[in-house]
This record gives structure tokens, sequence and C-alpha cells, in this order.
């Protein structure tokens, strides 16, 4: 024990880390009604670092090769000591990173978090969700089985609606005329390099933006539960008397990720054929496409929506013009009341838009 | 004294910057290129050649030509159909069903004839044809 005093102590002259624990960590308050729902963020920064040591762990084995990518993947699974686990680990998380996500961006749009002056907190949220989606998009041919080999035909052939660009940028994503031997290479690089190193500078941006403004207050509890920022300087939203991160809030983080873990573990040992399916053991066929072939859970909805509509492009349309309002709902919605329930005509909005993506996501399965 | 300085330093960072931008896009052109511009695929470039005696009528032959899925049918009247095997949906290979005697693309029930014309679903247009003659009992398709 005096050992690690003595190393701390060394540490610490250095550095004045006994500063940063007091100040920044027991000396950082949270709001008196802070609530579970605010552990998510560090739900899944937990989950992102599990990706990226269960990626690092297949890309030991693993090859992005048209020819090696299945046999290599059937390598991971049946010869390498728990190698079936990492790569479920794998699989299952990326689909409960995206779950998360979210949970994570449902709980700020409720209690009214993403409104001023957290207008840039909410957009690098958002963008994080769309990095979120490709990364999963780009890691889910890696594997080139049939559904992966044509749920990647599909989603990059929705980009060939758009006027005038659409051919070329499907090239351009495909590195061909379809998907083969150039795209596995190009979604390799964007998985394992570019879109991983965008995820981590913008979790730092987020993170950076988080500090700067303080944490919002959630509006349950408080009888004046609307937004106090004046619009007029910049102000740190403090907290006095509020709960110290460390070590009260961190034990709900911990609390969280227990939680999340035991959730996570369910799908790993009890259903891991969910995240892959029978058609995911055969190995990529150019000329043939699978009958009822079905893309991930997280892009039903979308696949629904492009079914639904005569028109591709009105189809594609349709989708960018919801995502867009998403994004820009902080610079939309310039009311200042958080609570829900004060706000009923925002609240059937969100909860209406909510169950019409989990509508279409479940028609889509089903159809 | 200090203003002209002031100026001096700016007009050199400008210069810097200016000079930065070009390096940058100076880079990054080959750079995009390099990304963006897809090699050629040579495989099947030009013509396929299938016997006629090959094919079977009432049934669908696939092959690969020029990078794409493509498709050749002996229809009932003994008449030839090659066609493209991508549906112009999404992108899907289109199967052929003996017993109906059309195409199904699986991914979104698209169904064309053997002509490649679009019978119901959600194609937007028919299946591009594909031109081939027949000499000597041989197809030559391209």
């Amino acid at each position: 024990m005096e050992f690690f005093k003595t190393i701390y102590n060394w540490i610490d002259v250095r550095l004045g880390t006994h500063e940063i624990i007091t100040e920044k960590r027991t000396g950082y308050l949270l709001p008196s009604n802070v609530n579970a729902w605010y552990s998510l963020g560090s739900v899944l920064l937990f989950i992102f670092t599990l990706q990226v040591i269960t990626g690092m762990l297949l890309m030991l084995y693993y090859v992005p090769d048209i020819d090696k990518a299945f046999d290599s993947v059937s390598f991971i699974m049946t010869e390498i000591p728990l190698g079936r686990l990492v790569r479920l680990f794998h699989a299952v998380g990326s689909s409960m990173m995206l779950l998360v996500l979210l949970l994570h961006m449902f709980s700020v749009l409720f209690m009214g978090s993403y409104k001023s002056p957290r207008e840039l907190h909410w957009l690098s949220g958002f963008f994080l969700l769309l990095l979120a989606m490709g990364i999963s998009l780009t890691g889910y041919l890696l594997p080139w089985n049939q559904l992966s080999f044509w749920a990647t035909t599909v989603a990059t052939d929705c980009v060939s609606s758009i006027p005038f660009l659409g051919e070329s940028l499907v090239e351009m994503l495909r590195g061909g005329k379809q998907v083969g031997i150039h795209t596995i290479g190009r979604f390799y690089t964007l998985h394992v390099g570019l879109l991983p190193a965008f995820i981590a500078i913008l979790i730092g941006i987020h993170l950076f933006l988080i500090q700067r403004t303080g944490v919002s207050t959630p509006p349950f509890g408080l009888e004046d539960s609307s937004n106090k920022w004046q619009g007029e300087h910049f102000e740190y939203e403090e907290h006095p008397g509020g709960v110290p991160f460390f070590p009260n809030f961190f034990l709900q983080d911990m609390i969280s990720i227990s939680l999340y873990l035991a959730c996570f573990m369910v799908f790993v040992f009890f259903f891991p054929n969910m995240f892959i399916p029978s058609t995911s053991y055969v190995p990529a066929n150019p000329l043939v496409t699978p009958s009822h072939i079905k893309p991930e859970w997280y892009f039903l909805a979308n696949y629904q929506t492009l079914k639904l509509f005569p028109s591709e492009i009105i189809g594609l349309t349709v989708q960018a013009v919801a995502m867009a309002f998403l994004a820009l709902l902080p610079f939309i919605d310039r009311g200042a009341e958080k609570h829900p329930l004060k706000r009923p005509l925002f609240t059937v909005c969100a909860i209406g838009g909510i169950l019409l993506w989990v509508g279409m996501t479940l028609w889509g399965l089903y159809s | 004294m200090e203003e002209s300085r002031r100026k001096f330093i700016n007009v050199c960072l400008g210069g810097i910057a200016a000079l930065g931008v070009t390096a940058f896009a100076a880079v990054s052109y080959p750079v995009v290129r390099y990304y963006l511009i897809p090699p050629d695929d040579k495989k099947n470039k030009g013509k396929i050649t299938i016997p006629l005696a090959a094919l079977v009528v009432g049934e669908a032959r696939f092959f690969e030509f020029n990078g794409t899925a493509a498709v050749v049918v002996k229809k009932q009247d003994g008449n030839l159909a090659v066609l493209s095997a991508v549906c112009p949906h999404l992108g899907c290979i289109v199967q052929w069903e003996t017993e109906r005697q059309d195409f199904l693309c699986p991914c979104h029930a698209g169904y064309f004839t053997a002509d490649g014309a679009v019978i119901s679903g959600p194609p937007p247009r028919a299946l591009a044809k594909i031109p081939f003659t027949v000499t000597n009992d041989v197809v030559t398709i391209g």
C-alpha cells in the first residue's frame, strides 16, 4: 500500500493529479435531480471501447480479400480459442451501440437537453449517429457472406437515384460497377481506419462541448422547467449543491454499464443467431440474390420506405428531409419549455415519429 | 512603425495561408483521384459466346458480362432474350422462375417478363437488353 502511495505522490507532485480528482471530478457537480438517463453517454463510451478492442482482435486473423474473407471469419469462429465469442461481441456490440445511441438521443429529445446553448452538442451527436450507422454498414460487408453482400449491394445502390451524379457515386463507393474486390478494400479501410478516427474525434468534440457549457438540468421535479439561457453571453451552467460526479454519479455510470453488460450477454449467449442469421453462413455469390434479403434492423425503416414509394428518388428525398429535420431540430424548436408534459405538441409529434419509425421497422421485418 | 510591422506580418501570414491552401489542393487532387476513379474492370470485356445447344427451352442461363450479371433465356417459342440480370430498382440479381416463365427480383418482389418488361412491383424500368447475334448455332453476346 505504501508503495502505491509513493507512486501516487511521485506523479501528483509532477502533474497535480490530486487537484484533477478533487476539482474536476469530486468538485464537478451535476444537477441535484440528475437521473440514470444521463449515464447513457458513459455506456456508449464503454461500448465504443469494447468495439475497438474486439475489432483489433478480429483484425489479427481477418483477411480483406473476396476469396479469403469468408474463410478467415469461419476460421475465427471455429478454430481460434474464444474466436466465436470475440466475433459475437463485435457483431452484437455494433447493434447494441446503435440501440443505446438511439436511447441516448430519445432521452435528450424528451428532456429538451438539445435546446440553446446546446445546439452543437445535438449536431455532434447526430453526426455520431450517422458515423455509427456508417461504421456498421461498412463492417457488415466484411464477412463476405450472402447476407452482407446483398445488403451492401442494396444499400449502395440507393445512391444511384441521385440525379446526374448517382451512377458515378455508386461506382466510387463500390470501386466498380458491382460490389466486388475493390469494395471490400474500401469498406475495410473505412471500417478500421477512417470512421473510427472520425468517431473518436467527434466524441472528443462532444465531451469538450459538455465540459464547456456544463451539464443540462433535467426538467423533472422542478416547478420552473423552462430554459434559463438568455443568449447574450457565454455562461457555464453551474449546479451549486448538486451531485458530485465522483464518486456519486460515477457509481450510477457503473450500475448502467453493468445493466448494459447483463442485457448484452443475454443476446451473446442465448440469442446469437438473432444477429448472425442462416444466410450469414453462405459465402457471397454475386450471381444469386437470396430470397427475402433484409438489411440490419437499424436500416429496416429506410428499406421499407424505399419499398413504399413508387419512385426511388421520392423515397430517398423523404428520408433526407426527415434526417435534415432531426439534425436541425434545435434550430426549429426554439421554445423555452423543456418538460415533455408542458409542451404537448412536441411530445405528441416526437412519440408519433418514433412510433412511425418502429412501425416501418416492423413492417420491413415482416413484409 | 508598429503599424507597418503588423501589416508586414499579416501579408506574410496571408502568403503562408495561400501557399498552404495551394499545397493542400495539389496534394489532395491525386489522393482524391486515387480513390475516386475505379480501376477498369477488364474481366469479360467484349464478347461472350455460348453454343445454342447449351440453352434449354424455357430455361435461363446466368453469366458475368462486363463486370455485371447477365442472363440469356430461351423462350417457349424458341426465341432468345439476352438481358442484364441487375434489377433497375436497387441492384439485386433477378431470378428466373421456370414455372411462371418470368423473372422475380427477390429483394422487393419486382416481376419482369421473359423479355425484361416490368409486370409489377417497384422496378422503375425494364431489364436492360444486351445485343446479341446467332451465327452457326453459336450465340455471340455483346
